[in-house]
């Protein structure tokens, strides 16, 4: 039983790890919008624009 | 059936031939704008924006929005945020309406170089920049957003931060420390039960009781913050609201729970109280993602109020101002189509208006020199100068606003009925409690903390409390994905109950578009060459009456018109192979003193030619949606500002008895007043500004998606899917969540009344109160999860993405 005692600080430490990783994450804008990411494995990469469109920005 | 345009999905006039490459394949389109767009957007290689999207995007008016004022220095001072050589604005954009669109403004806006960064939330229709002002002006970043279709409206620089935003982010977190918490705690207190039944030895016990404490301590301390404070604003107002029996709940079984860990007598609750949390912070959660999905009032006035004004100078010579900047007196030029910036009178001879978002009016005003423009009115015929009058605070439109703000405050509130109810339940739970605990201490002082905490735990939070929110909480998500967004909870209850549906007309029932009912030519003239001649007439023109002439005319060949001149409010004159003709209302065209309204006459110089019989285009469901709610037993009435024959006609159409025509936002108002007298309970469903004051006033005020957004601000419920048979939607799951509503509350009420005797007589061993405690909260979770959408129909709002393979 004694196993415990070293098991439950570390499942506590992980879970204040998860909270303040979750909290990163908040007031970084990851979850502001939940809606647009969801359709991002769909699109293609962007090819490379017809001629008609106007030459990409110089750096 | 008219073919559908590829990029705004509405009905294509017929004739109309106009042709969009997209993706190597020819595409039909319903105008120029949206043709521009969409290869504009195929242009930059983002054509995937048709295959993902899932709601048609805007019709794309062909830009005719002068951005170059946006860089005006007065202007950037209010709206940019300047750190360096960087810009940052937030921009309310007009049309946003899924992701889709939200990747595609990302993409168009990321390709050019000078953007550092791009965030669009497409649920707050926020747009927010950051880029290099010195290599890129505001106004280019704007007009490639408006090149897209959509139109942008910058925010002022404080809408950055937005309250919202801030609202949402805190929400999250608590809702997930308080779901982290109640997990951990669970698992700890099943060690307990455990415990409890096997024997434990009291150092482990209290070991699990003080684990339980730590992770219960953020859940109680930092996530059940909203209700503490909900409470305390309960008890100085001195009323007892839902929050307070919630607050004193979960501060005395904390409290108690750390008493009994510090003693070690007794029992935790750590577990459930932390359960407890988690439960109502997710149905306030949902709830307000709903509010904020419907818009704010500072949406509202962005998009009506126009933020620039053309100002002309005394030495005659224009400037671009922002409408802040003017001041009483100014001259001001308004272009065709353009938003009024102020209240003002009219120095030009003439001109047409369209009021309907302020009055209802549906068809054009004419004004003539010296009349009085409003601000948020659109020229339908111009340009024109007008001197300013009134500006801000004083203009029609902002004492509209003060309106509507009165009017919510006098709302029913049939809320404070179920409060009334918990308070008294809370009362009885409290005087209990106090009742048991004197009772013990006169008996047995050593368990009189014991029962009277007994009481308390077992009778009052979970079950209880949970019985309204849980039911509420998956009615609204249900109807969520069905197009129906519920902003005021109580709003749906309320329609459940209403006994008659109030429809404003313009723009609910019909669409702000006519079309030609009927061609009567006289003796000798074919209906073609009558249509011909009057679309070649009309030719250029975007009065609404002219636009349904050319669309009935668009399979003939149309002649050239020549010497065209328009007489405001009255018709077109002019010259077509050689004949003069006139065009308009009967006593323009021909003299004639009888007025025929609703109908335009064609006449040539030996009389009346043909008389073209006009109506306002009906809305696709609204027969249908009439017909379900009367088949309900439900009383439906058309109130509107518009002609008594327009709404007479329609009301005809729909089968509708009832109906007021001319009618002001206060006669609505009183109409309302009179009904409610009578015992009846409204729901009004209507769009328009003019409609705002009433939404806030009727017991349910409903809209439609693509209405103004000063109304959805007012409204409780706003139909996202833009059809109106989302009314019979919400009323019928509103009905089953009341059904489960009421069997929730039965369950837990006899789960309380018959577990209090024993537990204020001691009788409750702590594991049973546990047992019992979670499984009343269990009952009434699975039960509102009965909740579903009726059987057989699609939701209408599709979350996952379906490729349009049609269309692809």
């Amino acid at each position: 039983m004694n196993i415990i005692l070293a098991l439950i600080p570390i499942s506590l430490v992980l879970l204040g790890l998860g909270v303040w990783a979750f909290f990163w994450a908040v007031n970084h804008a990851q979850f502001d919008d939940l809606d647009t990411p969801s359709l991002m494995p769909l699109a293609d990469d962007p090819a490379a624009p017809p001629s008609a469109a106007p030459p990409p920005p110089g750096e | 059936m008219s073919e559908l345009c590829f990029h705004c999905n509405e009905p294509i006039a017929p004739g109309e031939r106009l042709v969009a490459q997209v993706a190597g394949k020819p595409q039909p389109v319903c105008c120029i704008g949206c043709r521009a767009a969409a290869e504009w957007i195929e242009g930059l290689g983002l054509a995937d924006y048709y295959r993902l999207r899932n709601e048609p995007a805007a019709r794309a008016a062909p830009s005719s929005e002068e951005y170059a004022a946006w860089d005006r220095p007065a202007l950037q001072k209010l709206y940019v945020r300047r750190s360096g050589g960087e810009g940052e604005v937030c921009v309310l954009v007009e049309g946003m309406r899924c992701a889709a669109c939200s990747w595609l403004i990302e993409r168009a806006l990321g390709q050019n170089g000078s953007v550092h960064e791009v965030a669009v939330n497409p649920a707050a229709r926020r747009l927010r920049l950051r880029w290099d002002t010195g290599r890129t002006k505001l106004s280019e970043l704007l007009e490639a957003v408006s090149r897209l279709g959509y139109k942008p409206h910058p925010l002022d620089a404080g809408a950055i931060d937005s309250l919202a935003q801030r609202e949402q982010r805190t929400a999250l977190k608590r809702l997930v420390v308080a779901g982290l918490g109640s997990m951990q705690a669970m698992m700890y207190a099943v060690a307990l039960y455990a415990g409890a039944f096997d024997g434990m030895d009291p150092l482990t016990r209290d070991f699990f009781r003080w684990l339980g404490f730590l992770v219960a301590t953020p859940v109680v301390l930092y996530s059940a913050q909203p209700f503490f404070a909900g409470a305390w604003r309960d008890l100085r107002a001195r009323r007892l609201g839902m929050d307070v029996p919630v607050g004193i709940a979960m501060a005395l079984v904390y409290a108690a729970s750390l008493f009994a860990a510090i003693l070690g007598g007794g029992e935790v609750y750590f577990d459930s109280v932390s359960m407890f949390v988690f439960f109502l912070l997710a149905g306030r959660y949902v709830e307000m993602r709903a509010r904020h999905k419907s818009a704010d009032v500072v949406d509202a006035l962005a998009r009506l109020q126009p933020a620039l004004a053309e100002r002309v100078r005394v030495d005659g010579a224009r400037e671009t101002v922002g409408v802040h900047e003017l001041e009483i007196g100014d001259t001001v030029l308004v272009a065709d189509g353009a938003t009024v910036p102020a209240d003002g009178e009219l120095l030009s001879p003439a001109c047409s208006v369209d009021e309907s978002m302020l009055t209802g009016e549906s068809s054009a005003r004419a004004r003539r020199r010296g009349d009085t423009l409003l601000a948020g009115s659109v020229l339908s015929q111009g340009p024109v100068e007008l001197r300013v009058a009134r500006i801000g605070a004083d203009t029609l439109l902002s004492s509209m606003l003060r309106l509507i703000t009165r009017a919510a405050g006098e709302r029913p509130r049939i809320a404070r009925e179920s409060e009334r109810m918990v308070a008294g339940f809370v009362a009885g739970v409290l005087v209990l409690t106090l009742l048991t605990a004197s009772a013990w201490l006169w008996a047995n002082p050593s368990r009189a903390f014991g029962a009277a905490l007994a009481v308390l735990v077992v009778s009052c939070p979970c079950a209880f409390a949970l019985a309204v929110p849980a039911a509420l909480t998956r009615a609204l998500a249900v109807l969520a994905r069905q197009g129906v967004l519920v902003v005021r909870a109580d709003a749906l209850e309320t329609l459940t109950r209403a006994t008659r549906v109030l429809f404003d007309k313009t723009g609910t029932l019909t669409e702000n578009r006519m079309e030609l009912e009927s061609v009567e030519p006289s003796a000798g003239f074919t209906r073609a060459r009558a249509l011909a001649i009057a679309a070649a007439l009309e030719a250029g023109s975007t009065h609404p009456l002219a636009v349904a002439l050319r669309q009935a005319a668009a399979d003939l060949p149309i002649p050239q018109a020549s010497n065209l001149t328009h007489h405001v409010g009255n018709g077109v004159a002019g010259t077509v192979d050689g004949v003069a003709y006139r065009l308009g209302r009967i006593g323009f065209a021909v003299g004639s003193a009888v007025e025929d309204e609703g109908a335009v006459v064609l006449a040539g110089p030996e009389g009346v030619l043909a008389r073209f019989a006009l109506r306002e285009r009906m809305r696709g469901d609204a027969a249908e949606a009439c017909a379900q709610l009367r088949e309900r037993g439900l009383g439906l009435e058309i109130v509107s500002g518009d002609a008594a024959t327009r709404v007479g006609a329609l009301a005809e159409r729909l089968a509708i008895g009832e109906f007021h025509a001319r009618m002001t936002p206060q006669d609505k108002l009183a109409r309302l007043e009179a009904l409610r007298a009578r015992g009846e309970i409204t729901a009004m469903v209507g769009d328009g500004v003019n409609d705002a004051p009433v939404l806030a006033g009727a017991d349910v005020g409903i809209t439609l998606a693509g209405a103004s957004e000063l109304s959805q601000a007012q409204a409780d419920i706003v139909l996202s899917s833009g059809r109106i048979d989302g009314v019979v939607r919400a009323r019928d799951i509103g009905l089953t969540m009341r059904r489960v509503m009421r069997q929730n509350l039965f369950w837990s009420m006899v789960y309380n009344l018959a577990v209090m005797p024993p537990a204020a007589l001691g009788y409750v061993p702590p594991w049973l109160a546990a047992i019992g405690m979670s499984t009343s909260s269990l009952i009434v979770i699975l039960n509102s999860l009965r909740i579903r959408p009726p059987a057989g129909e699609p939701p209408t709002a599709v979350t996952a993405v379906r490729p349009r393979e049609a269309a692809a």
